[in-house]
């Protein structure tokens, strides 16, 4: 499996919690920066010839903000330097703010096969809160278009004054609306956001408070029919994300465009978070990378854990000891006799219950601690 | 070398921070030891915990050489020592070396009860005592009423005492004319069978152990065969020399000198400070009286923070009680730390700077345990033990009763404080003796006090009730019975050894409560549930409980960018180091401090 990945950095307006790299005031540089896009996969082009790629994931910021020839475009581009499957799995990220029936149609023309909508909540006070430029009128008309595909909704837990039946009623929404894939993610407030003062000031609900509305969110999608597949990530059956299992599963995968990361051949690479020096990189034909990384072995085998561990299905044994030799129980006996009652075994596979994936990181290190 | 008669060997006595060091190193200033321009400030006080405290710890002996008025040139050995009262033993050390002791008075402040435990222990020692009344230059300096107090509290004649700001280099001249009147030369036989004081060492990586020596009577030089009187390991002299202040290679030492040995000893063990040198061919037929050992009241554990490092620890603590003889081990293991040391130390003070030694010299990370003191045990069999373990402690049913160890305590305020102070004394169990008002601005308090409520936090809480303005001093008097229970801390429902303690029945719920409350917060939560729990002897007195953590994972590996849970886990991993188990709990290494807080500021 491998995947690529395409960062669009434009937003309308930025969202008081975003940490990420997007430009509310730069949306005028968007051809430009295309431009540069379609660039860099041309010189990445001959080094991954030998690729196949599963995904293409077109993220941001909001990709739908921009001009959606432009994203057609892309979407050329990545066939045109790559072996891009037959049947691969495209999709887009969108803010229900900023789509209409014509830009969806002509996603739909290029090849863009699955759709990821930024819901966070069904409360309409809630969003304007974090500066979404939305409201819930503009979800329904979104869904509306997109119905009879395969869609995602992102629902977030941890807002100012959320309550569990403000979440169980944003989780029904996504579902009437039909969504068949939700992901679920609690806030966390960075340093830097403006929602970070908010946190400062006790405003937002405590780590406690945020874990019970998570579980009860969790059992809403369960009832609904949803089936939690890794941390935060649930679906109807069949409707996993490929492109984020890609990820849990340590394959390659290639970015583009600004803050894009990498993995390829256990090399992680982290292209600049600076839009201009994105451009200087790109127009005098030099990557824009500035952080590379070779995973050794011993690094290599950590990600595998840390990283399968995330999912329901969990470790796969017998591709542990294809991947790292020897036998994984054996190896960590004791990070799973300390963490008996927390893992369980299903044939072939070793998982955290799903009941302890939300403390996932006090398990996960016991199994780093072998490599000191 | 001069002659014997133009010997003389002192040390400075004085309340700490009434200007012992900045004398001393005035002294060798005047008397051209060192220049002005090399002098580094507080010059005996070499460890860098000393000069940044403002105290002196080790006694350093330093050789000077005075042209009196007289025309003669004489040799004087200074040999310095510390004012805390936790260091009575050092000083005893340093007065068996001397003929005269200087006496300090802050010309402000007058006569302080360490400065009275001093004074009477060199009188013990048939010590000269020159008083020199300092910091003249300030403004609040009464120099007669110091005098007058001199005279009245200690008895001594304080009429022709030098006046001298050490500071600003007032008087000095007099003081160093006085010292060749009024102390005596060394008596002792150039002549007879050696017989040196060891009265301080240290480990120097290249020579071997070095001896710090007085010489009573006899000689010694480079080539001499020499055993100490308890062992009959014998060694030859490698080099002998004086302080100057540094270590300066001079040849032979004789009777009345003060200087070093080094004589290629390897074994620290084998040369106890307060023994006697001999010469090996011609061994003298008694040793020279040794000094009073002092008792260890203030006991704890110390434990490597890596427990690999069991072996740097121990080298660490026999190199300090190498030129630390007050401060006494023994291996020690505990269920929650594994291999460490019981150590016993003179004060609260001591402890704590060990421990800051071992930290700073040996660069090693320690955990220590809460300060204990040693309570005497009678037990149903009549046996009588001391323990200052809680751990060790038998079990309740063999326990007939116990027996606490307690002070008396000289407590000297402005009589502004006095309702503080028995305010804190009657919390601390005390017993009111007496009050003496000094003068008018100075009240002396007696009370008899048990010292383990003493090492607990009595210092912090007299210097904050009276604003600093109260000093005190306590002396050990005896055992008392007393309703005395060990207080056990449950993690889980596990006993945790490392954190049990021995308190009053009347304070056990109290202490249980607090104890609880700050483990509570010191003890990050865990996959599970953690009851903390206080209990005597199997009855929980106090619980609280430390909450499962319900979320700790870093939910969006947004655009696959991994790296920053890759940070997040690398950094709880590394924090795990600092922890150690306690059954299934991680607890990390502070928590076992945390028994020292009172509250939660």
């Amino acid at each position: 499996m491998a995947g690529i990945y395409v960062h669009i950095p434009f937003c309308k307006a930025k969202c008081t919690y975003c940490d990420f790299a997007s430009y509310p005031d730069k949306l005028c540089f968007a051809e430009s920066y295309m431009a540069c896009v379609y660039r860099e996969m041309a010189m990445r082009s001959p080094e991954l010839k030998n690729y196949t790629f599963d995904t293409l994931y077109i993220g941001g910021g909001t990709p739908s903000v921009i001009d959606e020839k432009y994203i057609a475009m892309l979407v050329a581009a990545a066939k045109k330097n790559f072996n891009l499957a037959e049947n691969a799995e495209i999709t887009i990220e969108m803010n229900p703010g900023t789509v209409s029936a014509g830009k969806i149609a002509l996603y739909e023309k290029c090849g863009i096969n699955r759709y990821s909508v930024g819901l966070q909540t069904a409360i309409d006070s809630q969003l304007e809160d974090v500066g979404r430029i939305h409201n819930l009128k503009d979800f329904l008309a979104c869904a509306k278009l997109l119905k009879g595909k395969n869609f995602s909704a992102d629902v977030m837990i941890g807002l100012k004054n959320q309550s569990v039946a403000d979440i169980e009623y944003t989780i029904e929404t996504a579902e009437k609306s039909g969504a068949g894939h939700i992901s679920m993610y609690a806030l966390s407030p960075e340093d830097g956001t403006p929602i970070y003062t908010d946190y400062l000031n006790g405003e937002l609900p405590d780590g406690d408070t945020v874990a019970e509305m998570y579980a009860a969110g969790a059992e809403k999608l369960r009832s609904l029919g949803y089936e939690r597949y890794e941390v935060s990530n649930f679906c109807k059956k069949g409707k996993e994300s490929r492109h984020n299992l890609n990820y849990w599963k340590r394959g390659d995968y290639i970015g583009f465009g600004v803050a894009a990361s990498s993995c390829i051949n256990n090399v992680r690479m982290t292209n600049t978070f600076d839009l201009d020096e994105y451009f200087k990189c790109i127009l005098s034909n030099h990557f824009a990378v500035v952080n590379s990384e070779e995973v050794d072995k011993a690094g290599q085998e950590e990600e595998f854990i840390m990283l399968a561990l995330r999912t329901s299905a969990g470790l796969n044994l017998k591709e542990y000891t294809a991947l790292f030799g020897g036998d994984f129980i054996k190896k960590y006996s004791q990070a799973i006799q300390k963490t008996r009652g927390y893992v369980e075994f299903l044939p072939d596979f070793i998982k955290i219950k799903d009941e302890f994936l939300f403390v996932q990181n006090s398990i996960i290190v016991e199994y780093l601690r072998l490599q000191d | 070398m001069g002659k014997k008669s133009n010997i003389r060997n002192f040390c400075i006595i004085a309340h700490i921070d009434h200007g012992k060091s900045t004398l001393a190193d005035r002294l060798m200033e005047r008397t051209g030891q060192v220049s002005e321009r090399d002098m580094e400030a507080q010059l005996l006080d070499s460890m860098d915990i000393e000069r940044e405290r403002g105290i002196t710890i080790k006694l350093t002996p330093v050789r000077m050489f005075y042209k009196a008025k007289n025309g003669e040139e004489y040799e004087f050995n200074l040999i310095d020592t510390p004012g805390h009262v936790d260091f009575t033993y050092e000083v005893s050390r340093s007065l068996a070396a001397c003929e005269g002791a200087i006496l300090i008075v802050d010309a402000s402040q007058g006569v302080e009860a360490q400065t009275l435990a001093n004074v009477y222990l060199a009188l013990e020692n048939n010590l000269e005592i020159l008083p020199v009344i300092n910091k003249i230059d300030l403004p609040s300096a009464r120099p007669d009423e110091a005098k007058t107090e001199i005279e009245e509290v200690i008895g001594l004649d304080a009429s022709s005492a030098p006046l001298v700001s050490a500071k600003e280099g007032i008087g000095i001249d007099d003081v160093l004319e006085a010292i060749v009147t009024a102390f005596p030369a060394p008596q002792g036989d150039e002549t007879a069978p050696l017989k040196a004081l060891i009265f301080d060492s240290y480990y120097d990586n290249y020579k071997g152990v070095i001896l710090f020596v007085r010489i009573k009577d006899g000689a010694v030089k480079a080539g001499d065969k020499i055993k100490t009187f308890r062992s009959d390991k014998v060694y030859e002299v490698v080099e002998t020399g004086v302080f100057s202040p540094n270590l300066q290679p001079k040849s032979g030492l004789f009777a009345g000198e003060v200087g070093y040995i080094a004589a290629s000893i390897k074994s620290i063990q084998d040369v106890a400070v307060g023994d006697t040198v001999m010469n090996a061919d011609n061994p003298a037929p008694e040793p020279l009286p040794g000094y009073k050992k002092v008792q260890s009241v203030v006991f704890c554990g110390i434990y490597p923070l890596d427990g690999s490092k069991f072996n740097d620890l121990k080298d660490a603590i026999l190199k300090l009680q190498l030129n630390d003889a007050s401060l006494i081990f023994e291996p020690d293991s505990s269920v929650a730390l594994g291999f460490g040391f019981r150590c016993g130390f003179l004060g609260l003070l001591h402890m704590e700077i060990m421990q800051e030694r071992i930290e700073r010299e040996f660069g090693l990370e320690i955990i220590t345990t809460a300060p204990s003191v040693s309570y005497k045990v009678v037990k149903t069999d009549g046996e009588e033990i001391f323990v200052d373990n809680p751990s060790h402690l038998p079990p309740t049913s063999e326990i007939e009763h116990m027996e606490e160890p307690i002070v008396k305590a000289d407590i000297y305020s402005p009589p502004d404080y006095l309702g503080q102070i028995m305010d804190l004394c009657r919390e601390k169990r005390g017993t009111f003796l007496g009050m003496t008002y000094l003068d008018k601005s100075r009240v002396q308090l007696e009370y008899n006090l048990p010292l383990n409520e003493i090492i607990f936090d009595f210092f912090d809480q007299i210097k904050s009730r009276t604003r600093g303005y109260a000093s005190f001093d306590y002396e050990l008097i005896g055992y008392e019975r007393s309703k005395l229970v060990k207080l056990d801390i449950m993690l889980n429902g596990e006993i945790c050894d490392a954190l049990s303690m021995i308190v009053h029945e009347d304070s056990a719920y109290a202490r249980g409560r607090m104890l609880c409350e700050n483990l509570k917060e010191a003890i990050p939560r865990q996959l599970f549930e953690v009851p903390v729990q206080a209990a005597i002897g199997g009855k929980i007195i106090a619980r609280e409980t430390v909450k499962a953590v319900r979320k700790d994972v870093l939910a969006k590996c947004y655009g696959g960018d991994i790296t920053r849970k890759k940070k997040l886990l690398e950094k709880q991993k590394e924090g795990k180091k600092r922890m150690r188990s306690i059954g299934s709990v991680e607890v990390p290494s502070e928590v076992f401090m945390q028994i020292l807080k009172t509250n939660k500021d």
